[in-house]
Formats: C-alpha cells, structure tokens, sequence
C-alpha cells in the first residue's frame, strides 16, 4: 500500500524547550490512525506541523510523494489536508456558507470583475449539511449562535466540502453528547471507506480504540509506540502513554537480547 | 440523525418580514437603524418647517460626505478587528499636500489629486507596515500617526489654510452637476464601490472573518499580515479623499481639518452596526448610521439648538444603537 | 443666548424649541459665531442679543462645539440658509472654511457681515463675495496702544530690553498685535530692545516659561508684551516667582475677567481690552442700517480700551461699561 501522507524525522522546538523529537508518522489511503498522548506530548504541534501553522526545524513531509515541507498553510489546504480544530476555528459571526467556503470562496465574473457567489455558496453548503445529517437552525444564521455539536457540524462541513486526502481531528467528540460522539464516530468509518487518510487525535481512548486501523502514541515529543489497534489493548495504550512499566521492561527484554 | 431541511423556529414569518426581511438582509443592514433614522427625520420634519426641501437634502448629504467617507475607512478596518485613530489627522494632512502640490508648486489638477489621494495611502501603508511587521497594536501605530499627521500638515502649510486651488480642483468640491455637489456624488460613488468591496468580494468577506477569529481565518489560509497591511493603505487613501472633498469644497488646505474625526467616523460606523471588535460591519449600515447623525444635527441646527446639545444627542445615539444591538444579539443567540 | 436654550433636559429644549420656532418673519439676521464656550465670544454673543432687542430685530445665533470646528461651522452656515434671513453676522474660524457658505449667500441676496475681521479681503476678492462691512478691534492698534502705554510709563528716553510674546505661530492676529507693537516701541522710545519676540502659542504655560529663560538671560528686563491675556498672566507668574514682581511693565490683551482680577490685584500692570460686547452690538445696528438701505463703512473698528488700575478705580472712562 502506497503511503499518503508521510512525516519523516520531525523536530521542533521552542527556545530551549524540545516539543517533537525525531517523529515518525505514517497514513495509507483508507486508513484510520489515532494520535494519543498526555497533555503537552507534542500532538497538536505536530498536527500544526503537518498543516503548515508551524514549520519544522527538521524533517521532512510529503503528501502522496510531493514534498510539502515548505508549502504554505493555504497550499497545503488545497492539496487535500484538512484539520478540525478542538476549538473548532470558527468565525462565530459569519454564517454557515461563509464558514465553509472561508478563503476557498466561489467567484463568478460580472464585467470582468470577480464576485462571491452566494447562491453557489449557499445551494452547497445546504447540500453538504444534509449529506452529514446534520440539523442546523438555519444556514443564513451566524453560527455563533448554535450549539456545540451544531457548530462542530459545520466544522466538519467546512472539512469535508473540498474533497480532503487527508483529515486531521483534534478532539472532535470532546464536547459532544453520546449520541452526538456516535455519529462523528460513524462520519470517520465513513471518511475511510472512501479512502480518505484521519489522524484522530483523542483523550477518549475507547473511541480511538473502536475507530483507528493503528496507534501511534506520543510520549515527551518521541513516537514511542506504533500500535496496531486489533492487536492491542486499552492497558498497553495507556502503558505507552504514561511512559511505564510495561514498554520499560520491554526495553529492558530488547536490551538483553 | 435525520435530514431535516433548515427552518426558522417560532411562528411562520408573514409576507412582509419574509420578503423585507430578505432584502435587508441582503444589504446587510439593521432593520433597527433603518426605523431610527426614519423615525428622526419625521420628527425633525415635524419640528421644523425648514427640515423638507430638496436643497435641505442636499445640505445633509453634503454635511455627511467627508465623514461619511471617513466612516467607510473606519468599518473597513473596524470589522477586521483592527482600529484607525488617525483618520482625521490623515485627512488634514492629505487636504494639505493636495493644495501645496496645486498651489506652492502649481502642478496641474491630476496630479494634485492624485497627491491628495497618495499622501492619505502613504499614510495609511505606514501605519500598516508598523503594524503587521514591527507587531506594535495599531492603538498605539495610528494615535502616533494621528500626532505625526497633524504635524506635518502644520509643518507643510506653515500653520495657515493654503488658498486658491485650481478652477478644476475646486469644481469637485463646489460644482453641482444637475443640482447635486460633486462631494456628495464622490461620496455615494465611493459608498457604492466600498459596498461592493466589502459584502460581495473575497477580499471583504476576508476581512470580516480576519475581525472574527483571526485564526479561523489564518488557518483557512488567509494571509492576514498582507491583508492587514491593504486594509490599512485603503484607510488611508480613503482619509485622502475626504480631504480632498474638503479642501476642494472651501478652495484651501486647512491643517487643522479633520480634527477628532476619527471619533465621529467610528461612531458612525457603530451606529450603522459595525461590530467595535470585528467580524460584522457593512457599508450600507454604516451609511445610514452616518445619516442618522448628520439628520440629527442638521434638524437641531435648524431648530438653532446649541451644539452641546447636540453632541450630548449623538453621544445618546451611540449608546443606543450599540445598546440595541447586543440586545439584538443576546436574543439571536438565545434562539 | 436665549435662555431657553439654557433649559437643561434636551427634552425640554425640543419642546421649548417647538413653541418657539414658527417661521419667523422676514427680516431675521443669522449670527454665526465660533464658539460660545470662552468668554470672550459669550460677551460678544450678549452684545448681538442686546443690540438686536435695542434695534427691535429678529435674530437667530449658532456656535459649534470647538473654534476648530471649521467643517462644522460650514455645515452650520449652510444649514442657517435654509431659514433665508437677510443678514449674515458671521465670526469664522478661519479664512476660508466659510467661502462657499457667503458665496450662496450672496447669491440669495443675503447680506454678509465679517464679524470680528477674520476673513481676508485678498480670498474675499478672489471668491467673487463682496461683504456689506467687516467689524472689529484693529489688532495692529491694540498692540500700538500697548506700546504707547508702556512708554508713558517708562518714558521716551528709558532704556532697556523688553520682551514680546506672540500668539500661535502663523495666526494672524497674534502677528499683527505683536508687530502693531514693535512698530510703535521703535518710533516712541528707540531705546528700548526688543530682546526677544518669540510664540506663545496661546498658552499661559508656555508663555511662563519663555519668561523665565528671557529672564535669566536679560535680568534688567523693563517690559513684557503678551499677544493676549493667558500669556500675559503666565508672564505675571514667572515675573512674580523671580522676585521682580513689580519692577517689570506687564501688559496683555483683551481686558478679560481674570486680567482685571490681577490688575486690581497689582500684578498684571495693564491690558488692551477688546470690546467684544460692543463689537456684538455695533455689528447689529449696522446691519440693520444696511438692511434698511443706508450707508455703513466697508471697515467699523470698535476702539480697544487700556485698562489699568488707575483706569479702574477711576470709573470714569464711558468704554468701560462695555468691559465684561
């Protein structure tokens, strides 16, 4: 299986502080993959890194072989990767069209000059609404006014709308109501099987188990595991993020030969 | 989940709402500031004999014209989340280059309006370079600049009004083309044009998104240091051109024009429903804002009531229509 | 000022200005001033209020917020026009800021009056406008009688340096009070040295420390002239604080309520004072001489008075009643 979306020997730092050290990530079309860690391990750097917010000090990235390391948040955008953010990244003031088309805006062309064109922007994102399912007041409405799931529905909108390669999600069942989570869980066994890559970031270790073809697990900024989810269990996920005896005495097992 | 198509909750709306409401929507306008400005013109014409006549129409709109363009500069960088103090000051400066380049080095009309114009731009890009590449809060970059501005238009015209411009260059503040002042056709040129800008371009709808959630709109790829810096150019060329509807309009450059018109203009970009903090500001609205005003000192200058009175009054209107906004907004978001 | 307008609540004033605004018959005068907020203007103000009642006229006065306002105070011109009177008393804020106001004006038949000499007769030309008269103090011959009193008190022979402190670099009248002194310094008593002649700004403050470094360099300093009251009075401050309170001629102008106080106080030895009452006054009847076909002076200048403590306590002077 080609790789998609490569993340080769990754480091950053902040002044003195080291964020990411040396990580590898890896995502194959289809393919689920959970980004797991405590607070502070360096995951949503990381992601900031894949999407161009933050730029390395060394490494390398590459999107279906391209090299995109130096590309801009915007290329990159255009490219295919696509990233829902835990704080949503919402203009809370704009409506639902607005948000899901800001800075990839439709134009038509009245006398030579480029305008936005609403009705394009509006019959779409309408449509893009009703094929999540998802039950909005109304499209023309600031979404600043509408629920959490309601407002994590036109994030999602906004990611999906221009057929992504790659979708990264930052803690998308967060805030969410149970039978809210389940649907965000059904949208991502949905995204894979039209061969979109997801790097699920998550606290919630039950859902990553039941969604994500692999695990990769950040530990002080090093991927100090790569786990692959049917052949692991919740001890050994949480084993490798707290650092503890289990991959310790493995280590130690290896070291002995 | 099912798919369920969007609907307004609460009772139908009837016919009226439905199709006015639309059209106000469309033109990104308050209802709200509509029935104020209205409700004031009918009291002033009630009040005063004086108040409804063609030629006291045409006072208030040419009353309006240079704040009013000073107003549009203001909710351009307003709904970006940004702030202009210097507009005023710019104003005067621009006023004041355009009638020294006219007058002192007797260049032709053209080029001394394209003076006018650039001194303001020139301004402006300042303002923005300071701010988006030396990071200093543009509070601090334009009240500088509203010193630095004032100065130079002092400094350039010796501390005097420099009369005597051009026939042609003063045909654009006191020429009446079918009755109407130039300022006031320039004024509603510009309105339209900046109208267009802000609500049906990429380029507006960007900068109401930068004013919103400047990260939204960094992480949609949105350059905001270059939008900035554009934003802030414009505010400037835009402070140009209501110097040169001034200074056209009484044949010199006056270095203390425009003073605190910075104030004005930004209340009546916020009257209009300009958000102070960004994210929501339209040129329509801010029009009638800059009319609500200009018909409420007009009407009192009729009724020959002291000024203070009259800047008690729009400090009044101000609070008001910011007043019922947030009231407007607590109960959409209560929806 | 009517005290109508005095009514606090705005309220009020709408309802107060509804019974009182029915057309007015023809024949009202439009007053433009500046600004109604210093108190020279307010004396000016009561002037046209006494003289249009004296005269049995109709007028209706406007002021803007600030005497910067120069926008404001066209918008306001404009806005007056619309009431058609036959006379426009104006005091402008600058040159210019009026011009196409009078212009319309003009051309509507209305009579247009300079009110305080602040427009300039060279853009008057210009522009086309012909004004009925220009009224107000000559500010060259306040600055004269400055001159003329400090020698009388010095005498013509006396030597010394003496020190002028003008108004805001550029400003007209400023200039013209200072150099209307300076002339007739050098043509009374040529022995006194202007030492220095530097701007003042308007600004007591800044007038007070020009004093002191004047001071410090010319110990012997005999007179200061201050282009108004504020600066003098910043002068008496600094000439107090050296301890030469006394021995140095102070004068300013404009004889407004403070420089009475300190001359009566023996500190500030004198001050022109213009007669802004009269000049308000004055200009009505004029005007109204005007309206009614005669002839009035292309130029009325209402004489200055020195007020000095003798001036004062003698009472006698008849222009006195006219200092408010």
């Amino acid at each position: 299986m080609s790789n998609l979306l490569e993340i080769k020997g990754v480091s950053k730092s902040f002044g003195p502080v080291d964020v990411l050290d040396r990580v590898d990530l890896i995502v194959a079309p289809g393919e689920v993959v959970g980004l797991v860690g405590d607070n502070g391990a360096g995951k949503s750097t990381l992601m900031k890194i894949v999407t161009g917010m933050y730029s390395a000090d060394a490494g390398g990235i590459t999107l279906n072989g391209e090299d995109i390391f130096h590309h801009t948040p915007g290329e990159r955008r255009r490219m295919g990767i696509e990233m829902i953010y835990q704080d949503l990244a919402l203009a809370r003031q704009q409506d639902v069209a607005a948000n899901i088309f800001l800075g990839r805006e439709p134009t038509r062309s009245v006398l030579g000059m480029r305008f936005v064109d609403r009705a394009t922007m509006r019959r779409d994102a309408q449509a893009m609404i009703d094929r999540l399912g998802a039950r909005l007041p109304a499209i023309n409405r600031p979404v600043g006014s509408f629920s959490g799931g309601q407002q994590q529905s036109v994030a999602i909108a906004r990611a999906l709308t221009f057929n992504p390669k790659v979708v990264i999600m930052d803690e998308p069942t967060a805030a969410l109501a149970v039978r809210e989570v389940q649907g965000v869980l059904d949208l991502i066994r949905q995204l894979k099987s039209e061969g979109i890559g997801v790097i699920l970031i998550s606290h919630r270790l039950n859902d990553v188990l039941s969604v994500t073809d692999r695990i990769v697990v950040l530990h002080h900024g090093r991927a100090s595991a790569n786990l692959t989810t049917a052949k692991t269990s919740m001890a050994e996920v949480v084993s490798a993020i707290v650092g503890g005896g289990d991959m310790a005495e493995a280590a130690a097992h290896e070291a002995r030969g | 989940m099912t798919s369920t198509a969007p609907t307004k909750q609460g009772p139908a709306p009837n016919l009226w709402t439905r199709t006015h409401g639309a059209l106000i929507e469309r033109l990104h306008i308050r209802l709200e500031s509509l029935i104020v400005l209205f409700v004031l013109a009918t009291t002033m014409a009630i009040l005063s004999p004086y108040f409804l006549s063609v030629s006291n129409f045409m006072n208030i709109l040419l009353a309006t014209s240079t704040i009013g363009v000073l107003a549009i500069a203001a909710t351009f960088v307003l709904s970006s989340g940004g702030l202009d103090l210097s507009l005023g000051s710019v104003m005067g400066l621009s006023g004041v280059v355009g009638a020294a380049v006219a007058v002192k080095l007797g260049a032709p009309t053209p080029v001394a309006v394209v003076a006018t114009i650039a001194a303001g731009a020139a301004a402006g890009l300042v303002n923005g370079l300071i701010i988006t590449r030396a990071f200093v809060p543009a509070f601090i970059v334009t009240l500088g600049m509203l010193g630095i501005a004032r100065g130079m238009a002092l400094v350039i015209s010796d501390g005097r009004v420099i009369y005597g411009l051009p026939k042609a260059m003063v045909y654009l503040g006191q020429g009446r083309p079918m009755g109407i002042p130039m300022p006031v056709i320039i004024f509603l040129v510009t309105a339209v044009v900046m109208h267009i800008l802000l609500a049906y371009t990429r380029y507006g709808r960007h900068t109401l998104a930068i004013g919103d959630n400047e990260n939204a709109a960094r992480t949609a790829g949105i350059n905001i240091e270059r939008h900035r810096l554009t934003l802030y150019t414009l505010s400037g060329a835009l402070s140009g051109l209501a110097g040169l509807l001034f200074a056209t309009r009484i044949n010199s450059g006056d270095p203390t024009a425009g003073m605190t018109y910075e104030l004005t203009a930004i209340t009546a970009a916020i009257i209009g429903g300009t958000n102070l903090f960004g994210g929501r500001g339209s040129i329509l609205g801010t029009m009638i804002g800059a009319l609500i005003m200009g018909v409420l000192q007009n009407g009192l200058n009729l009724l020959a009531v002291q000024s203070y009175y009259q800047q008690m009054a729009i400090g009044i209107v101000l609070v008001l229509a910011v007043f019922i906004d947030q009231w407007q907004v607590r109960k959409e978001s209560r929806v | 000022m009517s005290k109508m307008k005095t009514t606090l609540k705005l309220g009020a004033a709408f309802a107060a200005l509804l019974a009182a605004s029915p057309i007015m018959a023809d024949g009202e005068y439009g007053v433009l001033m500046k600004t109604l907020a210093n108190p020279f203007w307010g004396a000016m103000g009561q002037g046209v209020e006494e003289g249009a009642q004296a005269a049995g006229v109709a007028y209706f006065m406007q002021a803007v917020e600030s005497d910067q306002a120069a926008e404001s105070q066209l918008n306001v011109c404009n806005t007056m026009l619309e009431r058609s009177p036959v006379a426009m008393i104006t005091a402008a804020i600058n040159s210019t800021n009026l011009l196409p106001c009078l212009k319309a004006a003009q051309d509507n038949g209305i009579k247009v009056v300079d009110l305080d000499g602040n427009l300039d007769p060279e853009i008057l030309a210009a522009e086309g406008i012909d004004i009925t008269f220009s009224i107000g103090s000559d500010n060259v011959l306040a600055g004269a009688q400055g001159a003329e009193y400090m020698v009388s008190r010095l005498g013509a022979d006396a030597t010394g340096p003496v020190l002028v402190i003008e108004g805001l670099s550029g400003n007209i009248t400023g200039a013209k009070r200072a150099t209307g002194f300076a002339d007739k310094l050098a043509e009374l008593a040529p022995g006194l040295e202007i030492v220095a002649s530097l701007p003042g700004d308007w600004d007591r403050g800044k007038a007070a420390n020009i004093t002191n470094d004047i001071l410090t360099r010319n110990p012997g300093l005999v007179g200061i002239f201050a282009a108004n009251d504020g600066m003098a009075l910043g002068a008496v401050e600094s000439v107090f604080a050296a301890g030469k309170g006394g021995e140095i001629i102070i004068i300013g102008v404009d004889g407004n309520s403070d420089a009475v106080k300190s001359i009566n106080e023996g500190r500030l030895t004198a001050s022109v004072a213009q007669l802004p009452y009269l000049v308000g006054k004055q200009a009505v009847e004029n005007v109204k001489v005007a309206v009614d076909g005669g002839d009035v002076e292309r130029q009325v200048i209402v004489p200055t008075l020195v007020l000095t403590k003798d001036v004062i306590d003698a009472g006698t002077e008849p222009l006195l009643e006219f200092v408010k």
